[in-house]
């Protein structure tokens, strides 16, 4: 199967990501999309890995660590998330106005 | 287990551990912190900085040992140690120990959770210190996860404060969006080559105009953008910074930053140094924008954390000049940019970490963070006066301090490289930058205190910023201290 | 058409479908579902390209793990709240719709790009088949995981731990006795501002 089929998912997937977090305002689906863009790198890691064939492990150990960092990510996230919660009842970034730009 | 090894054929991996010294000690005393703290009581749980302090001091001995011991490459070239490695992994570690200094005091008055901030913040210098020798893109990825994560948590640990809920929250997500845009890039790089390691990257490129290596580097560029805190993506730091902890807003300003820096050269030296024509002209442009809206905006700031935060943002402006100047071919030329960036971070990491330890210790005890507070401080603590306006005329970049000839190198790389629109640029900038330093000097040393008691300074503070202070005016006496460390440094 | 093509098909449909429902869902718990079809999707996806692990990672971690975590919180949080459908910055999806649309369109010429890319190098499905008869998936991630990538190993276990002890320091709920003793809230004395 052509490459090019999963870069164009991957494109696709990536592109969907950013506009989910530019047009969002919850900051759990921001993290949403941008574990949806995280998705969009690992389509592109694996199938350059086996594009490459032996030689090519590689990008599936780097779609590996990808995945336990997001893990790592989400976690610290969602408590940053909770903290914030307990504090204001919202979590709107847009809402977030302690501070100006 | 040797016999399962076996079976599944794999060999002992080859690993200098001489090599990686460095940061075997410092993640044993990230542990080891980590540990104490549990058995701790409540009013002993100070002693994880002196603890953290000895670690850095540890890690600076593992690295001096491997100063003459020649480049060492391990771990199938994904971890080198070379000069440039070296400096870095000792400038991280300087600024380590200045931030301990910083934290001592607040943490400890503060009540916050001491032993899990200093267990946070060494990881976060043991990603700054894996950055400096990593030579793949995995390694690379890691380093700046393992830099930014505990950055994350460490700007929410005032959890009570709702300015530091969202200035955690800001960063968290401006941080992992950067990432997977990086991240991106870095699948875009490895489809282009087939190589994880960035020698091998520089070796099968061959064609710089292919849009996959075009966008490639594009991703990457903004995603260390984010990191780096350059205009156009700067809108997190200045929140971040004022919401945090003034000691973590110094960590992120001054380690972090440099992290994302070291990690932005490597790529861009070792990787893509022949597609250089890519890249050049988005250097140039982030430059000129972060200098100048850097240093607009801290004109405007009223608060001492929010103008260092600004006036952060246009120093980075000046190390990306050095960065835009690179051609590919033209080796003399992008040697002197090469050397004039490497100084610059290492003056640049001292002056601002300095400049935030007299802030802080300014804050401390009825004191405010905001400028017109600052005015007749020569009269309540001269010694804080000194050395307050000692960093900010370093940061000015004029005379007798150390940030004068790091200005002047980038500049004199700028000219060489005949850059003149970068060069006038960054001139008109230090003028600007300079008006809003001197300010700050002008009230605290020609306006009328209104307060008239002293402002006491902690020991632990006061010597940490006089030795600061110190290298600094030692640097600017003799500018061979750095150049010599610089040109070892080179690729 | 052969059986992987039309495997394939299915799975491109499922997973666009369902991240393009990412958007448009105005429920927090939906969204998160929707991710989750998504992921197992692309699972499909890294088998048809004979990686293995990497796929049952993908479901056990990913979709399984991280993603059971967010809907845990979304229902912590009961924030399944409809979000508005006003825009607060004026223009705001507008200009998100077009830079989406933007980067698609560079993005997917970049990857038809890569099909000159496979033309020139070899085939896929023989590059994939020569993986996977040497040692066999996993036995080739494992010797790269463990000799090329230990130190990254490593130091992700290190990231772990980081996360683990930022998420008890951030998420604890602190109990008013302890509140007075060693809340985050700094002393009156030492934040003035």
């Amino acid at each position: 199967m052509p490459i090019s089929y999963f870069l164009v998912l991957s494109a696709l997937l990536f592109s969907v990501g950013v506009y989910g977090v530019l047009a969002r305002q919850n900051a759990v689906l921001v993290l949403l999309s941008i574990e949806l863009m995280l998705n969009a790198v690992n389509i592109n890691l694996v199938a350059f890995s086996a594009f490459f064939g032996s030689e090519g492990v590689g990008g599936q150990v780097f779609a590996l660590f990808v995945i336990a960092v997001a893990a790592a990510e989400v976690g610290v996230g969602l408590a940053i998330v909770i903290l914030l919660f307990r504090n204001r009842q919202t979590v709107d970034v847009d809402e977030m106005s302690y501070m100006k730009w | 287990m040797m016999e399962l090894a076996q079976q599944v054929g794999a060999t002992a991996a080859a690993v200098d551990w001489h090599a990686i010294a460095p940061e075997l000690v410092l993640a044993a005393t990230a542990c080891i912190v980590l540990v104490a703290d549990l058995f701790l009581p409540d009013d002993a749980k100070w002693l994880a900085m002196p603890l953290s302090a000895a670690g850095i001091i540890g890690t600076l001995a593992a690295i001096v040992s491997l100063i003459g011991a020649g480049n060492r490459l391990t771990l199938a070239g994904a971890f080198e140690v070379d000069g440039f490695a070296l400096l870095f992994k000792g400038v991280f570690c300087v600024l380590g120990l200045l931030i301990l200094a910083i934290s001592f005091h607040y943490f400890r008055v503060g009540r916050y959770y001491q032993g899990e901030y200093y267990f946070l913040m060494l990881c976060s210098l043991l990603g700054g210190v894996v950055m400096s020798s990593a030579r793949d893109l995995v390694t690379i990825f890691i380093a700046i996860e393992l830099i930014s994560i505990p950055g994350f948590i460490m700007a929410g640990l005032r959890k009570g404060d709702a300015k530091s809920n969202e200035a955690a929250l800001k960063f968290f997500l401006f941080g992992v969006l950067s990432s997977a845009v990086m991240l991106y890039g870095m699948s875009l790089a490895y489809g282009a080559t087939g190589e994880l390691l960035l020698e091998g990257i520089r070796a099968k490129l061959t064609a710089a105009d292919e849009p996959l290596i075009v966008l490639s580097v594009f991703f990457i560029v903004v995603g260390f953008a984010f990191k780096i805190s350059a205009v156009p993506f700067h809108f997190w730091a200045p929140d971040t910074y004022e919401g945090s902890p003034s000691p973590v807003a110094a960590f992120l300003s001054t380690i972090s930053k440099i992290g994302g820096f070291v990690g932005l050269i490597v790529l861009m030296f070792r990787a893509f140094p022949d597609v250089a024509d890519t890249w050049r002209p988005i250097f140039a442009l982030l430059a000129i924008l972060t200098m100048t809206v850097g240093n607009m905006i801290a004109l405007r700031q009223t608060h001492i954390i929010r103008l260092l935060a600004y006036s952060g943002i246009a120093q980075s402006g000046y190390v990306l000049v050095a960065l835009a100047l690179i051609e590919p071919g033209a080796t003399a030329s992008n040697e002197q940019a090469f050397q004039s960036a490497v100084i610059y971070l290492a003056i640049y990491g001292i002056m601002d970490a300095g400049a935030f330890a007299a802030a802080v210790a300014f804050a401390r005890r009825g004191g405010s963070y905001f400028i017109e507070d600052y005015s007749g401080l020569w009269q309540r603590s001269p010694v804080l006066a000194t050395l307050l306006a000692g960093f900010l005329i370093s940061l000015a970049g004029t005379p007798p301090m150390a940030g004068f000839w790091a200005k002047v190198f980038v500049f004199l790389a700028a000219i060489e490289a005949q850059s003149y629109l970068l060069a006038i640029v960054m001139g008109l900038n230090a003028v600007v930058a300079a008006w809003y330093y001197l300010a700050v000097v002008k009230k605290m040393f020609f306006e009328k205190a209104e307060l008239a008691e002293p402002v006491e300074v902690p020991a632990v503070l006061r010597v940490a910023m006089g030795l600061a202070a110190a290298a600094l005016v030692a640097v600017f006496v003799y500018p061979r201290l750095v150049t010599e460390l610089a040109e070892r440094s080179l690729f | 058409m052969n059986l992987e093509v039309v495997i394939f098909g299915v799975m491109f449909v499922v997973a666009l479908g369902c991240s393009l429902a990412m958007l448009f869902a105005p429920n927090a718990v939906h969204v998160a579902l929707f991710l989750v079809g998504a992921q197992m999707a692309l699972a499909l996806a890294f088998l048809l390209q004979g990686a293995f692990f990497v796929a049952a990672i993908q479901i056990i971690v990913y979709a399984g793990a991280i993603m059971v975590l967010f809907l845990f919180v979304i229902m912590l949080l009961g924030i399944d709240l409809r979000e508005s459908l006003i825009e607060p910055l004026t223009g705001q999806r507008g200009v998100a719709l077009g830079l989406g649309a933007v980067l698609a369109v560079g993005l997917v010429f970049v990857g038809v790009q890569g099909a000159d890319l496979a033309a020139g190098g070899g085939d896929g499905a023989a590059a994939l088949t020569e993986l996977n008869q040497g040692p066999g998936n996993v036995k080739a991630l494992a010797r790269a995981l463990f000799s090329r990538y230990l130190l990254p190993f490593e130091v992700t276990s290190i990231l772990l731990v980081v996360a683990m002890v930022g998420v008890m320091v951030l998420a604890r709920r602190i109990s008013a006795v302890e509140n007075d003793r060693r809340a985050g809230v700094p002393a009156a004395e030492e934040e003035a501002a």
